[in-house]
């Protein structure tokens, strides 16, 4: 690589840092947690087609990073998909976004939700599990509502019901005693609900608000913070500092000038 | 009842009853409350040599066995007596858990002890020796050396040595030889000496202590340089800050100079510095 | 211990009535030992736009460097200043390129939109997990503090003098509580018209 004149570095993951942190690591320093998404997510098939439900709590490690973060995602206009590793499903979903886009740019036709299961469960089994996307793929497309459970191995099921991540089980509760064929949307939209309340309440890694998407032939809708499970109190008084509590060393301004645009006319070139 | 008996266990009613077999472990779990030299040792075999295979838990994590500990303290003897300096911070791991600890412990009129290392374990140990002295005084009729205090500290440590106890303490005191200084460690180590510095910040104190010390210092000046040795370690040192307590031991007994808050001093050496240097 | 914990550091942003704060101590340190007392942890990305990188000092250069670099040609090639938003999706694929292999550092971006003068804020994980809070972020090894003192001292609709305030308080009471990070302050406010930077005076042990 010259030095002047650094290469545009090539796609993909860069292991460059790893011989390095494998060294620290045996000298003994622990290497930080990521962002998970501790996590609730379910999804249901109804009458009409499908709908997605997740809870909105970031974790690291016993830390909320935050308290309404987004876990369903856009793969396409007709799918989406809830989410391990916050920053592993994020950059998955993205990716397989774009690839879908492209793909239904070339086919010129609705992308089916199979492809982006295909799609995501070969990206994921290349890297054996080590990245950490576990994923509720659902979506309508001309075949009718599908939704299918992926994890971070590249293994996928093609189930009715699904929930997923660390309120699972609770969540899982819900939809093995109240979930049947061919509910309508009311009643669906309610399950899904009351599948992550159950999570939310009951697990520790999932918690505050309840995102709902629901899609249906022909179109999307998608319901962020659906449902407030839990509010916090209102302050009763403010805890604001007086102006010059802190004391001050130095100050510096520095102005920011307004940026005057200026259109220079293209010349054209002097071909003669 | 039916079961003992086939198994010809006639006694077992009365014996379980007589609640002999709790009052033994309550009697093992708390040696202490009767003799305080003696420690409810972990419940394995050489606990010195096999303490440390205990201190992962099964998923390999380290359990957590560090206690608070990062420390400056100093003493050093000179013409007018022993002095003695120390900060104030606690901490346990990275987190400050307490900024105005008394890290000095007045044993009696005549015997002061600093604490480093681990906090529970020098307390504890200061407040046996505190003891340990006070009986000595009421069976002989006269005060402890500190000679002896020492060798009464480095003897109750050294029973437990391996076993984790963490400390490192000096004992400034004046007695029937004139004024004296002892360090003692929890690895057994009884020293006696004119300079010491001990704890996580005290490479820092050293720097300053070494290059102010004099046997001939004034009082002014001994109180200034050991202030000055801790004010220094605490800017450098991330385990020690708060607040410098200088005492002073005299033929009189101690006396506590002054406390001073590390953010004061900091910005008056500063000002110090700065008149210094216009000055010039 | 931690290795983004090596050098230690606090950091902290928060958003206000159109104005943000990014806030980080100054010291440098080698575990116990502080080295220096005036390190930059915040670094300039535009007129309206910085970026802050609490972790181990040595990626927090690396990172700085990398990004400018990637900055300017974005720049470059776009002929118009990169937005707060654009910007945090560039770390983010930089800092997710190196998944396996990642930089210490815990990212923290502030800065107003070069268009709309909109307030920005969001901090991430070291592999890039965007965090887009609507009140405030927090990195560093004081951030269990940071958290708590901004949850209680944060409030709506803060002016550019009240969320200086705020913002110090918060950073500084947070750090008297960690013993790897304080040693002297530096707070940015980010207006539309101008940014002030304020050196604060602190506990210095």
């Amino acid at each position: 690589m010259l030095v002047l004149c650094p290469e545009v570095p090539t796609p993909g993951f860069s292991f460059e840092n790893c011989k390095r942190n494998a060294l620290l690591e045996n000298k003994g320093f622990t290497v930080p947690k990521a962002t998970k998404t501790g996590t609730t997510i379910v999804g249901i098939i109804y009458k009409d087609g499908v709908i997605l439900g997740a809870d909105t709590r970031a974790t690291e490690d016993t830390t909320v990073a935050d308290k309404n973060c987004e876990k369903i995602h856009y793969l396409a206009p007709n799918i989406c998909c809830g989410a391990g590793t916050a920053a592993d499903t994020e950059m998955t979903t993205q990716m397989i976004a774009s690839q879908l886009e492209l793909h239904k740019l070339y086919t010129n036709r609705v992308c089916r939700v199979a492809t982006a299961n295909q799609l995501l469960k070969q990206y994921l089994f290349r890297y054996q599990g080590h990245i950490g996307a576990a994923l509720i793929l659902g979506g309508v497309d001309v075949d009718g509502p599908h939704l299918y459970q992926i994890y971070p191995h590249g293994s996928s099921d093609h189930l009715p019901f699904i929930t997923m991540g660390s309120g699972s089980l609770a969540a899982m509760s819900v939809f093995e005693s109240g979930w049947k064929p061919n509910l309508d949307e009311e009643a669906g939209v309610l399950l899904v609900r009351n599948a992550i309340a159950a999570g939310v309440f009951n697990d520790l890694g999932s918690g505050s608000n309840i995102d709902v998407c629901i899609i249906r032939k022909g179109s999307t809708d998608y319901r962020r913070t659906y449902d407030e499970a839990n509010k916090k109190g209102i302050r009763q008084a403010s805890y604001r500092y007086p102006r010059g509590t802190t004391r001050v060393l130095s100050t510096k301004i520095v102005d920011v000038e307004e940026v005057s645009v200026q259109r220079i006319e293209p010349e054209r070139m002097d071909t003669a | 009842m039916s079961l003992a008996e086939v198994c010809g266990i006639k006694e077992f009613d009365s014996s379980f009853n007589s609640h002999t077999i709790y009052q033994n472990d309550v009697n093992n779990l708390c040696m202490n409350f009767t003799n305080n030299l003696e420690l409810g040792v972990p419940p394995f075999a050489n606990p010195a040599e096999n303490l440390s295979r205990f201190t992962k838990d099964e998923a390999g994590r380290d359990i957590k066995m560090k206690f608070d500990h990062g420390t400056t303290t100093l003493g050093f003897m000179y013409q007018g007596g022993v002095v003695l300096a120390v900060d104030s911070r606690a901490t346990g791991g990275q987190f400050i858990g307490s900024q105005t600890m008394k890290k000095i412990v007045e044993i009696n009129d005549f015997l002061l002890g600093t604490l480093a290392g681990g906090a529970a374990d020098c307390v504890y140990w200061d407040r046996v020796l505190a003891k340990q002295c006070r009986m000595y005084e009421l069976r002989n009729r006269e005060r402890i050396s500190v000679a002896a205090a020492s060798k009464l500290m480095a003897n109750m440590v050294y029973n437990y040595k391996g076993m984790g106890l963490s400390m490192g303490m000096m004992l400034a005191g004046w007695d029937k030889r004139g004024p004296q200084l002892y360090y003692v460690d929890s690895e057994g180590t009884r020293t006696p000496g004119k300079v010491f510095s001990v704890g996580s910040g005290s490479i820092y104190a050293f720097g300053v202590l070494d290059s102010g010390y004099q046997w001939d210092l004034t009082d002014e000046e001994a109180y200034d340089l050991g202030r000055r040795a801790i004010y220094h370690a605490t800017h450098r040192d991330a385990y020690s800050g708060g607040i410098v307590r200088v005492y002073h031991m005299k033929s009189t007994g101690w006396i506590l100079i002054d406390n001073n808050d590390c953010n004061d001093l900091h910005y008056k050496y500063q000002e110090e510095k700065e008149n210094l240097e216009n000055n010039v | 211990m931690s290795i983004l914990a090596y050098n230690g550091g606090a950091m902290v942003a928060m958003k206000g009535e159109n104005c943000v704060s990014i806030a980080a101590d100054r010291r440098f340190g080698i575990q116990a030992q502080t080295v220096a007392t005036n390190f930059q942890k915040i670094f300039e990305m535009g007129p309206h736009l910085y970026v802050g990188l609490p972790g181990l000092a040595t990626d927090t250069q690396t990172v700085m460097e990398k990004l400018r670099f990637r900055k300017n040609l974005y720049e470059l090639k776009e002929n118009r200043r990169i937005s707060p938003k654009v910007f945090s999706a560039m770390l983010s694929n930089m800092l997710y390129e190196k998944r396996f292999g990642p930089f210490f550092v815990e990212p923290v971006v502030a800065g107003l939109d070069p268009k709309t003068y909109e307030p920005f804020i969001c901090n991430m994980d070291l592999i890039g997990c965007i965090n887009l809070p609507t009140d405030f972020v927090v990195g560093g090894t004081a951030s269990a503090q940071l958290y708590g003192m901004c949850e209680a001292l944060w409030e709506p609709n803060l002016g550019p003098d009240d969320l200086f305030e705020t913002t110090s308080q918060a950073l500084i009471n947070a750090f008297d509580r960690d013993a790897i990070s304080g040693w002297g302050a530096t707070v940015y406010i980010i207006e539309k018209d101008k940014v002030t930077i304020k050196n604060l005076k602190t506990r210095m042990d």
